[in-house]
């Protein structure tokens, strides 16, 4: 299956505040998790997805159709939970959900039974005639959820799902979004918390200050992470001859930290090791966490 | 007994029809009537709306009474008793509350609950939400002033001497006049309303402030126009909630003076005066919201 997301050279500005900055990349189907710190331009690019930004230069494609051109189009095959507050303290979950679908083109009378399947879903079956004011934060969230998923979208647009939720309520919202991957749902969650990317997607774009720091499969990522390494002697050796291949090298007595990058550097060391007759003890490849990266801010 | 099994329905995947922009548009309208009325929404929401409804079809009622006692006595006396346009005077006062209630409530609370991202993430433009409420707020309105006449008319035409049919027969100008008097309210009224709740984010507010704007404008703007500077008279044309009523005279009989009349202006500039407010008001909210989008 082609990408749910194409962005070619993707520019947006508020004014003289640059929001994005030639951004390049491609999403493929499954669960994509779109992280950066706050400001980093994450809700601007889920803005631009659903044609309500226009970019400043660059283009963009959702679900293989262009937002500034046929927003529409996109939006009816979107699903979207906002971040903040969006939902009519006045209404019953129920009737906001079924609205929802209408809202998404579904029939009246298909929305009220599709409320009430995704409801349950979210498992709020027994609260879904409950007015939203009365609910709390948790099951607010799951409203949210439920209206950006009940008219079946072919993409789920995610902003900061777990926010605001305590770590039991953040779990459960969490096993919720693995759970629509698993009906083939295409989900792109956008969070500052990188440990609810890792627990939930199997892509990952990092965005920093608007600009990309990387974007590829999560379990790539893990490959990025750094050897440590323990010689017999002559560890600056060793250190200046990885160094010259363009690694970093944190040397502490008779070990060396090298990386982070991929398995190219085991290799390297090897040959470096034998060129200095520096003795090789050990060996060893550590896993790279998504806040290792993307405290290194590396671009790739 | 059998054994009991619970199964989960998981997420199911539609395939069924998909109305797009169209069906949107029908569910914010259907939406926005149901949010006038209180449908679906907790109980001391619906006591409003519908205790002011209760009392203009009321009233209507109690307009047929009257011309069922009175003509019993003395058939031409009934000349005198007030009917379509009377009233109209009678319930604006019901109505101008109703609108004061309705209009606030159909845009601030999406504004302000940040409802309005999710509508925007659905095929739905802003020009798409804005007609949708437009459309809602004009249904009930209009309803609310052409249903007590409706029940007036039919009642009239009940105790007509020279029966219903033939009563109705002879009073087929009510058919066009009664609606192109209610647009004119409904235009003015939902105008200004609506522009209000564009920039006001408190429903009370927005409400005091919809008729501080007719009652206070209407009497400020009386005054200035009195003043003997030149121009001034054009000043009575801000009294914007005089021109529906002064097109609602010009169909069923004068009742008073309004400032616009006073400053020798004619009907077709309260005419005017109504559409070129109903199109400021529509730029203005449609501007607004394009930049909240």
């Amino acid at each position: 299956m082609s990408a749910i997301l194409e962005v070619d050279d993707l520019t947006h500005d508020y004014g003289e505040v640059l929001a994005l900055s030639g951004l390049t990349l491609e999403v493929p189907p499954g669960v994509t998790g779109l992280v950066g710190a706050n400001g980093a331009g994450k809700t601007t690019m889920l803005r631009l997805m659903l044609g309500l930004l226009h970019p400043t230069s660059g283009s963009m494609q959702v679900l293989g159709h262009d937002p500034q051109r046929e927003p529409l189009v996109v939006r009816s095959r979107i699903g979207y939970m906002p971040e903040g507050e969006c939902l009519p303290k006045d209404q019953t979950a129920a009737d906001f959900v079924s609205y929802a679908a209408q809202l998404a083109g579904i029939p009246s009378h298909e929305a009220k039974r599709r409320s009430s399947e995704t409801l349950f879903l979210v498992g709020l079956e027994e609260e879904r005639f409950r007015f939203l004011g009365d609910f709390s934060t948790g099951m607010q969230q799951r409203v949210k959820l439920a209206q950006a998923i009940v008219h079946d979208p072919d993409l789920l647009l995610l902003d900061e799902p777990a926010s605001g939720l305590d770590p039991e309520g953040r779990t459960q919202m969490l096993d919720l979004i693995r759970r629509l991957s698993d009906f083939d749902v295409n989900v792109i969650v956008s969070s500052h918390v990188l440990t609810d990317i890792e627990q939930t997607c199997d892509w990952v774009v990092m965005l920093d200050a608007g600009n990309l720091l990387r974007s590829g499969p999560l379990q790539g990522f893990e490959k990025l992470g750094t050897v440590l390494v323990e010689v017999l002697e002559h560890p600056d050796s060793v250190a200046a001859a990885i160094r010259e291949q363009g690694f970093d090298v944190v040397v502490d007595g008779l070990r060396l930290v090298v990386g982070p990058g991929d398995e190219s550097i085991e290799p390297i060391v090897v040959s470096a090791v034998a060129a200095a007759g520096a003795g090789l003890v050990r060996m060893i490849r550590g896993s790279a966490s998504l806040e290792d990266l993307f405290l290194n801010r590396e671009t790739v | 007994m059998a054994d009991q099994v619970i199964y989960d329905r998981g997420y199911r995947s539609y395939d069924g029809a998909r109305l797009g922009p169209k069906g949107a548009r029908r569910a914010v309208y259907k939406d926005g009537v149901r949010r006038v009325l209180g449908l679906g929404r907790k109980a001391r929401q619906k006591i409003f709306p519908w205790t002011l409804i209760v009392i203009a079809i009321v009233a209507a009622a109690v307009f047929v009474g009257i011309h069922w006692a009175i003509g019993n006595i003395e058939e031409s006396m009934r000349q005198e008793i007030p009917t379509y346009g009377g009233l109209f005077d009678f319930y604006s006062g019901i109505s101008l509350l109703f609108i004061a209630l309705a209009g606030p409530q159909l845009l601030i609370p999406d504004r302000t609950r940040g409802v309005l991202s999710v509508y925007f993430s659905r095929p739905l433009t802003v020009d798409g939400y804005l007609t949708s409420k437009v459309g809602a707020f004009a249904t009930v309105v209009a309803a609310i002033y052409i249903l007590p006449q409706v029940v007036l008319h039919l009642g009239l035409g009940l105790i007509a001497e020279e029966g219903f049919l033939t009563y109705l027969g002879n009073n087929l100008d009510i058919l066009w006049k009664v609606p192109v008097t209610t647009l004119a309210f409904v235009l003015v009224h939902g105008a200004v309303v609506f522009a209000l709740s564009a920039i006001i984010d408190r429903t009370g507010i927005a409400a005091a402030a919809f008729l501080g704007t007719l009652f206070a404008g209407a009497a400020v703007a009386g005054r200035v126009a009195e003043a003997g500077f030149p121009a001034a008279r054009y000043f009575s044309l801000l009294a914007i909630d005089h021109h529906p009523r002064i097109i609602r005279d010009y169909f069923f009989g004068d009742t008073i003076e309004y400032a616009p009349e006073a400053a020798g202006f004619e009907v077709w500039v309260s005419a005017v005066v109504i559409v070129g407010l109903a199109a400021l008001a529509a730029w203005f909210v449609r501007f607004r919201y394009r930049r909240l989008a």
